[in-house]
């Protein structure tokens, strides 16, 4: 395959908090980290953000390579096209998860050289020991892009977990089955720690796994508080921001890293609040993120947004936390049982909110909740047109949330997480125009 | 007291229109956008003052609008189309509670309350389901534009046309022709295909009695009974479908200074000198 001409990078996306600016070189950092860990032996993970394995992870010494992550930088550096191009000329369809078409497209490309394609993003991603996929959202790459993947590496043993939790139904109590739900969940992760102690020359320490554990339940708590903050007006905080402040919220939950981030997030926001220093000094309106994976290479569009005096206090999109002291965990000295409790209570947090409006459900009760307390006036989403396991729920949450609550403006772009032949710049923009002319014509009635 | 006149500009993808009003509309011209015309925004307006025989001096407010509305150098101000279309709509018929715009590059629905927007739909990404689907398949049969319409009213027998996509559907269009499918029938079906895709969009808002229907779109009458069989209730049109945006672009120039008169407000307003967009030389 020739090498293409790489498209110019953006001008980097203007950030309202010194700890969103950080991020960059800590993602830059970790993936330096695994090419290091590769020359050095250490195991590496392919992993996906959310499994529920991240403590384990830790705890064994095992690398994560968070290969959504690294497609998403292939798309914020705009070089991701040649990656997807190279997919489909191994016949995957371009109407695959364009995450996991950058990430076929790049380790195939990889295997076929045996060694990085050229000029990879950020020194490109290392090759794994191990994949470990997980199939517990309704996300079909999460568990069958690594099976695909493994076409080309035959020698790497794929691990296919899936952490069930209680689906909503109006008419049952979810903890009438949520022991049932533990119990599975603490076997699937023994199986998962049994995989990775015969795959790699790990083995779990289980003391280091309770600190792991015990320092993830301090960030989920942290990280609740820092973004409550955001509640202020003026936001000290938007959902531009956050999709920077995510990584280290899905890439390094269970590390001492990641509290301490989030802790100098919480401390910054609250000088911010002080000092009455929001994102945009004339906030006109707010705007709630209500789903959809963003355009990774449009981050941009948010500073679209404020230029046009809209800001975004909250986001659906990787808030992946409750705080822990609000879940009602059962004291238990196993911290797999624990992480398994942790995983049922967080989904099913408002399981007995939705249950009080009928027509509602867990999703729509999150998103009124946040209009209510972020004083939201209308709320985006995005059809990204690859990630098809989320969007058909997306308009459903929007329409019910419009029948069960009330009629508030929205507006849904139109796109892609990666493959930017998608996006129209241009359009893009006259759609939020037209949404700023309605956010102020129902503000105005 | 004096007169006071506004200008309503609308750049759209095809057709520039510019209105001038005072109590009512005065003169409207509508001329084509086209690539050499692009820049040339202020010819239009310069025919518009002629018609009305006022000097642009005399014009209190200029308002742009359309998706070519950052070309016009001389405007006031630039209001999204979907705000223009709905004062629009609003001022002319006021039982409209649903807009759906048919333009050449887009097609919208507008949600109305009070004569202003408060939700909206576009379709900017594919250009089925917008002007452009007849457009290209008007040239694949070799029948005029204005003639397609009426002509489709003849069918007797509709053919399916896929409303998935432009280019397939212009392959289709010349299979059944060469399988001697009449005129009329792939005609029909083609204006179906438009209706389905648009009706389709349109849906997402809750689709509320009355609507109008206005845009390039509005003027064929065989794409009017398509969308009002699927939409099972006569649809709304204004006297000239064209003109809504560039209405209320004038119109609400007229808000403008009204609200910024009872404020005592002085409102800026651009130089009064006709110039051609600058951002294409």
């Amino acid at each position: 395959m020739t090498e293409e001409k790489k498209p110019e990078e953006r001008k980097k996306r203007r950030t309202a908090t010194e700890a969103a600016s950080k991020v960059g070189p800590m993602v830059k950092a970790a993936l330096k980290e695994n090419l290091r860990a590769k020359e050095e032996g250490r195991p590496i993970a392919y992993s996906f953000i959310f499994s529920g394995y991240d403590e384990i992870i830790r705890a064994m010494d095992i690398v994560p390579a968070w290969t959504e992550n690294y497609a998403g930088v292939c798309g914020v550096k705009r070089d991701a096209q040649r990656f997807l191009e190279k997919a489909e000329s191994e016949n995957f369809s371009r109407s695959l998860c364009t995450y996991a078409l950058c990430g076929l497209g790049f380790d195939s490309w990889r295997e076929e050289l045996g060694e990085m394609p050229p000029d990879p993003p950020w020194g490109g991603q290392a090759r794994p020991t191990v994949m470990l996929g997980s199939g517990q959202i309704i996300c079909d790459p999460r568990y069958k892009w690594y099976q695909a993947v493994q076409h080309y590496m035959p020698d790497v043993p794929v691990y296919v977990g899936g952490l069930p939790y209680p689906p909503y139904e109006d008419d049952y109590d979810y903890r009438d089955v949520q022991d049932y739900y533990v119990k599975y969940i603490v076997e699937e992760l023994r199986d998962l720690v049994a995989f990775l102690e015969k795959h790699t020359d790990r083995k779990m320490d289980w003391d280091r796994l309770a600190e792991a554990v015990d320092i993830s339940d301090r960030t989920w708590n942290m990280i609740s508080e820092a973004y409550d903050l955001r509640k202020a007006v003026p936001c000290p905080m938007g959902t531009g921001d956050a999709m920077n402040t995510m990584v280290p919220m899905t890439f390094m939950m269970g590390t001492q890293e990641a509290y301490d981030f989030f802790k100098d997030l919480y401390d910054e926001l609250k000088i911010k609040i002080a000092n009455k220093e929001g994102v945009i000094p004339d906030e006109k309106y707010r705007l709630l993120w209500g789903g959809g994976l963003p355009s990774w290479f449009a981050l941009t569009d948010f500073n679209y947004f404020n230029s046009k005096g809209a800001v975004f206090p909250a986001e659906v999109t990787y808030r992946l936390v409750e705080p822990v002291y609000e879940l009602d965990l059962p004291k238990v000295s196993d911290p797999l049982e624990h992480l398994a409790w942790r995983w049922v209570k967080y989904w099913s947090y408002r399981h007995d909110k939705a249950r009080k409006r009928p027509g509602s459900n867990p999703d729509v009760e999150r998103l009124i909740e946040y209009i209510e307390d972020y004083k939201i006036d209308g709320v985006v989403m995005h059809e990204a047109f690859s990630c098809r396991s989320w969007h058909p729920g997306l308009i459903w949450q929007l329409n019910q949330l419009k029948r069960v609550y009330r009629d508030i403006p929205s507006l849904i772009l139109e796109s892609d997480i990666v493959d930017i032949s998608s996006y129209n710049e241009a359009d893009t923009r006259a759609r939020i125009d037209a949404f700023i002319d309605t956010l102020e014509a129902v503000k105005s009635q | 007291m004096k007169s006071q006149y506004f200008a309503g500009v609308d750049i759209g993808s095809t057709m520039t229109k510019v209105v001038i009003m005072d109590q009512a509309t005065i003169t409207s011209v509508i001329g084509p956008t086209g690539p050499e015309h692009r820049k040339l925004a202020n010819r239009v307006m310069e025919e518009a003052l002629a018609k009305a025989n006022l000097s642009f001096d005399e014009i209190t407010y200029v308002v742009a609008t359309g998706y070519g509305r950052i070309n016009v150098p001389f405007a006031d101000k630039q209001i999204t189309e979907i705000s223009c279309h709905a004062r629009g709509v609003g001022h002319l018929l006021p039982a409209a509670r649903t807009v759906i715009d048919i333009g050449g590059q887009d097609s919208k629905g507008i949600k109305l309350k009070d004569g202003r927007a408060v939700d909206f739909v576009m379709n900017d990404k594919c250009a089925a389901g917008t002007g452009r689907f007849l457009e290209v398949t008007a040239e694949e049969l070799g029948v005029s534009l204005e003639d397609m319409g009426r002509l489709s009213l003849e069918a007797k027998n509709r053919v399916e046309i896929s409303n998935t996509c432009t280019v397939f559907a212009a392959q289709e269009v010349v299979a059944r022709l060469s399988e001697g499918v009449a005129l009329p029938d792939i005609l029909a079906g083609l204006h179906e295909a438009i209706a389905t895709r648009i009706y389709g969009m349109v849906r997402r808002l809750k689709i509320e009695r009355e609507v109008a229907l206005t845009g390039g779109g509005a003027k064929n009458i065989g794409l009017v009974k398509a969308m009002e069989a699927k939409l099972g209730f006569p649809a709304l049109l204004p006297p000239e479908p064209l003109l809504t945006g560039a209405i209320g672009a004038a119109l609400l120039g007229k808000d403008i200074v009204r609200e910024a008169a009872e404020k005592g407000e002085t409102l800026k307003v651009s130089e009064r000198r006709l110039t051609e967009a600058s951002i294409f030389t």
